[in-house]
């Protein structure tokens, strides 16, 4: 099981870099912003996995940590880095 | 014990498959609408069967309930925050792609 | 749930105002004691049971409570409504999450997406907001804006019936909150607390 915690914890983090490829091209503002959603819940997984692996249940209040930011930090960053309809057309 | 280390391995396993199926997803789909779907959808379910994996093996009540906790919260944050950003994009004037 | 600040439940619900000041006080107690229960839950998940913890557990749940109470009022809920839905949720969830994947993985990219606008029937409030989180991770819609009686929402596919199966889950929400909502207009029918 150890094996298969950790073989999966790797796997979804190639999963989260390939994401990162998205993230960086674009070609919208919007895309750049899936970055929060994707962090969030593929960092989480990660984390409850490598807690289950190396037996360290503080890893779960660290995934929870990531949970709460996830969220915070995305409806910051639309409301701020991102303003709404005053211009017709996303400036890439 | 062997039988739950093997329904636990299943259920994180066939998560994994579902974040997979979002990355493919956000690679492949044509817009940020569509993208969303792929992130929140297929993401969410993958957390949710990874929890379920975890919670199997769990050896407290405790731990199974902050596990379903932190999926609860994943999820909202999930709704919000694809919701905020589709209308945002929306307002924006971001077009939807069409076939 | 952060939607909108402004889309909090509405305070001038009909079974709050025409009813005596008795019926409201016992609402609020009702409801203190199932949120407290829920609280006094979660910090114990969080604490993982940890007896000395409550010294400050106790005093964070009463007041985690009291702030509940004054940001959502006690609303209107039903039992059958919540056993029903919890397993139509997860279904859905499955459900939407394998139409995503098999979508996602197939080398043709089989997906038909345009946005749809959904007349809501729901009143205004907590279960609406309930209404459009649920739409976003369900099969195939993405709630992306709340107009005054309208969702629009962008769906995966747009040759299925999409207003179909926001009517189904409109109807799941509502029986939810205790509210029945009857072709076309709303009725609320006022149950348990």
């Amino acid at each position: 099981m150890h094996i298969l915690y950790l073989a999966l914890a790797l796997f979804l983090l190639l999963n989260l870099i390939a994401g990162m490829y998205r993230v960086l091209r674009g070609p919208t503002v919007a895309d750049r912003m899936l970055a929060a959603q994707l962090f969030g819940t593929t960092s989480v997984a990660i984390l409850l996995l490598l807690a289950q692996a190396a037996n360290q249940p503080a890893l779960l209040d660290v995934a929870l940590v990531f949970a709460l930011l996830a969220a915070v930090t995305a409806v910051a960053f639309v409301r701020r880095a991102w303003p709404g309809a005053e211009a017709n057309h996303d400036p890439h | 014990m062997t039988l739950i280390n093997g329904l636990s391995a299943v259920l994180l396993i066939a998560g994994s498959v579902f974040f997979l199926a979002g990355t493919l997803g956000l690679l492949r789909f044509p817009d940020i609408y569509t993208r969303l779907h792929a992130l929140t959808k297929a993401d969410n379910l993958g957390l949710g069967l990874i929890v379920m994996g975890l919670a199997a093996q769990s050896q407290s009540w405790a731990t199974v309930g902050k596990l379903l906790l932190i999926w609860v919260l994943v999820m909202f944050a999930a709704a919000s925050v694809s919701q905020l950003i589709a209308g945002r994009a929306l307002q924006r004037g971001i077009r939807p792609w069409k076939r | 749930m952060i939607v909108n600040a402004s889309q909090k439940t509405d305070p001038s619900h009909p079974d709050s105002s025409d009813r005596p000041d008795g019926h409201r006080v016992t609402r609020y107690v009702g409801s203190g004691a199932l949120r407290l229960g829920a609280f006094a839950l979660v910090w114990w998940a969080l604490t993982g049971g940890a007896v000395d913890s409550w010294l400050v557990g106790l005093p964070t749940v009463l007041i985690a409570t009291l702030i509940s109470l004054a940001l959502v009022p006690p609303f209107s809920w039903s039992l059958t409504g919540f056993v029903y839905f919890l397993p139509f949720f997860v279904w859905q969830s499955l459900r939407g999450g394998t139409d995503v994947a098999w979508r996602a993985f197939h080398p043709q990219i089989p997906i038909n997406p345009g946005i749809v606008k959904y007349p809501l029937l729901l009143p205004p409030g907590l279960p609406r907001v309930f209404l459009i989180n649920t739409v976003s991770l369900l099969p195939g819609t993405l709630s992306a804006e709340l107009e005054p009686d309208e969702l629009i929402v962008h769906a995966l596919d747009t040759e299925q019936n999409v207003l179909a199966e926001l009517k189904v889950v409109e109807q799941v929400v509502a029986r939810l909150f205790a509210i029945s909502l009857k072709n076309g207009e709303r009725n609320r029918n006022v149950q348990t607390n």
